[in-house]
């Protein structure tokens, strides 16, 4: 990118100097036709002082997300998502989208920088991590070799509770496939490169050891039969409507390509009236669906799994809610973070 | 890991603190008495099983199948420092509460679901080995704990602290890896905490497979622990060294 020739919004680009008059286009125009000041920007390394960069002739109305990018044609193994720069070397990262006249700054601007590592796009972690279940629990369901025995190997179990089982938990996993693909709007591009290990452990791990027991030959069908079973169904159901209505919501309040936050609010679809009392439904209906799930196949580790989500859950409905809280005035009072009245 | 208690420095900080040896804040001031109590009771309670090792040793003539002359105050003085989870918990030690946690409960762990719960293996000699190596360091550790708070440190004690684990360290996982190996075969036999299929909630659990397990996590828990001690002790010797230069 020039730094001489920035574009603005729609594409128009700014006149080239004339004589050190410029003419801007810009509704918010500096309306002076006094020499327009280039900024200069220094990068230094967060830790060791080391100065890293230079760049000097940079617009002001320039963003970081700019200077990002002049950064690592210097340094080209930073790549832009995994910089931080910041005021202070101790301070928070400055967001992408501020500008660098309106920060706190002389016309020679010391920003800090820190190498954030590797990055992985959410996109990516998504998909790997929810690939892995459904591929997983198949394994099991077909009783491909080596798990149970010899005298089992591709059989069919013959309890219907089973192929439900399975019908459901390849349904749930590949709506969360689809909704990463078409549905959500992610506030970040990318996440430490480490956590796509940590996350995938975690739910590869864990469909495996739900897998093992259901699909199990000496698997024990539930107590009450097919009542519980039909009553799961149906919280499953409900809770994964739930579910998909809420991301649904969220991502209309979101315009494509953008990061803005918005309080979230019911519409017309019932499902989404949860929001009256309730900051992070999606998280509330997501524990119920494992719940149902763990009633439909009375199974102890299932149990444990919706336990440990729920507990990571409730982590992030807090944060979410703390946030709403500080960023809105006016949100609604009646809220809790998950559990209507309670968490 | 239980062997990361039993070196001459307890936890992976110096007890107070994760990085710097100095504090940040203080606990109140009943929070201080009441953890100078804490640290000299416990700092009595083990002293009390040194002596009944001593003196069962010097009873029987040989050192085999001492762990009965102790086996009560080792039970009540190793799980009265769960308390010590709380104490981080409730902020009146900064240290990590899930650091805190993990190595209590696997001396816990040791102590109840190994020990106690496999007697045949308490005539083992790993026993004994185990045990002087968590006596010595629980009583070096709770002394410094009791020193520190008051103000007054000894050089000796931290010296002591920060360099006995050298060899405790390893000996008190000697004695804890050969105790487990010895009980397996015991665990196998009964059956012990382990549930088979079926059964109605579709779970099992093999305490076996599960011993076996804990005994490999040693590998790349033990060299971690012990190295950071080793820096620690780097750290904070070299430290007083300079400070007493300075006088």
């Amino acid at each position: 990118m020039d730094p001489n020739v920035v574009p603005l919004e729609g594409g128009q680009p700014l006149l080239m100097s004339l004589n050190g008059i410029e003419f801007k286009r810009h509704p918010k125009a500096v309306k002076s036709k006094k020499a327009v000041l280039f900024f200069e920007v220094e990068i230094l390394d967060a830790k060791t002082r080391d100065k890293l960069c230079f760049l000097d002739k940079v617009e002001p109305n320039a963003t970081i997300a700019e200077i990002k990018n002049l950064f690592t044609k210097s340094h080209p193994q930073w790549y832009p998502a995994r910089q931080s720069l910041r005021l202070d070397p101790k301070g928070k990262s400055l967001k992408d989208e501020d500008v660098l006249q309106n920060l706190p700054v002389g016309t020679t601007a010391t920003l800090y920088f820190r190498d954030l590592g590797a990055q992985i796009s959410w996109v990516t972690v998504f998909l790997t991590e929810y690939a892995g279940p459904l591929l997983i629990y198949l394994l099991f369901y077909f009783r491909v070799p080596f798990i149970y025995g010899p005298k089992y190997d591709f059989t069919s179990s013959k309890h219907s509770v089973v192929h439900l089982a399975c019908i459901c938990h390849s349904f749930h996993y590949i709506k969360r496939l689809l909704e990463t693909i078409f549905v959500h709007r992610f506030s970040h591009g990318t996440m430490p490169l480490r956590n796509i290990f940590k996350n995938c452990t975690y739910y590869w791990g864990f469909a495996a050891w739900m897998a093992y027991y259901i699909n199990h030959p000496l698997y024990t069908p539930p107590t009450y039969g097919d009542e519980q079973v039909k009553l799961a169904l149906i919280i499953f159901l409900f809770c994964q409507l739930g579910n998909f209505s809420i991301h649904i919501a969220l991502r209309n309040l979101r315009p494509a390509g953008s990061k803005t936050r918005k309080i979230p609010y019911p519409t017309k679809n019932p499902f989404t009236w949860l929001f009256l009392l309730v900051s992070c439904p999606n998280y509330t209906y997501e524990v119920g669906s494992w719940i149902g799930f763990a009633i439909m196949t009375q199974c102890l580790p299932v149990a444990l799994f919706s336990l440990v989500g729920f507990i990571q859950m409730t982590i992030w409905a807090k944060g979410k809610h703390r946030s709403y809280l500080k960023e809105f005035r006016d949100y609604p009072p009646l809220r809790s973070p998950i559990v209507p009245f309670l968490l | 890991m239980a062997a990361s208690g039993s070196g001459g420095a307890g936890r992976a900080d110096n007890g107070y603190g994760s990085q710097q040896p100095r504090r940040r804040k203080g606990p109140g001031a009943l929070a201080t008495t009441y953890l100078v109590i804490y640290n000299v009771v416990m700092t009595a309670g083990w002293l009390v099983i040194a002596v009944g090792i001593i003196r069962a040793y010097l009873t029987k003539g040989s050192y085999h199948s001492l762990y009965y002359s102790i086996e009560k105050p080792l039970k009540f003085f190793q799980t009265g420092a769960l308390l010590e989870i709380l104490h981080c918990a409730f902020g009146i030690v900064p240290s990590s509460v899930v650091l805190t946690a993990f190595q209590v409960m696997s001396r816990v762990f040791l102590t109840w679901a190994v020990t106690h719960s496999v007697k045949e293996v308490q005539n083992e000699d790993s026993v004994l080995l185990f045990v002087v190596a968590w006596t010595i360091t629980e009583i070096i550790r709770y002394s410094f704990y009791t020193f520190s708070l008051l103000n007054h440190l000894p050089y000796l004690i931290k010296w002591a602290r920060y360099t006995l684990f050298i060899v405790l360290y390893p000996m008190g996982v000697s004695g804890e890896l050969l105790t487990i190996y010895a009980a397996l075969p015991f665990v196998r036999q009964a059956g012990l905490y382990s549930i088979s299929l079926p059964n109605k909630y579709n779970f099992s659990f093999d305490y076996y497979t599960f011993l076996i397990l804990v005994m490999i996590s040693y590998i790349p828990i033990f060299p971690q622990l012990y190295f950071h001690m080793l820096h620690q002790r780097r750290k904070v010797l070299s430290h007083t060294e300079e400070h007493k230069k300075s006088e």
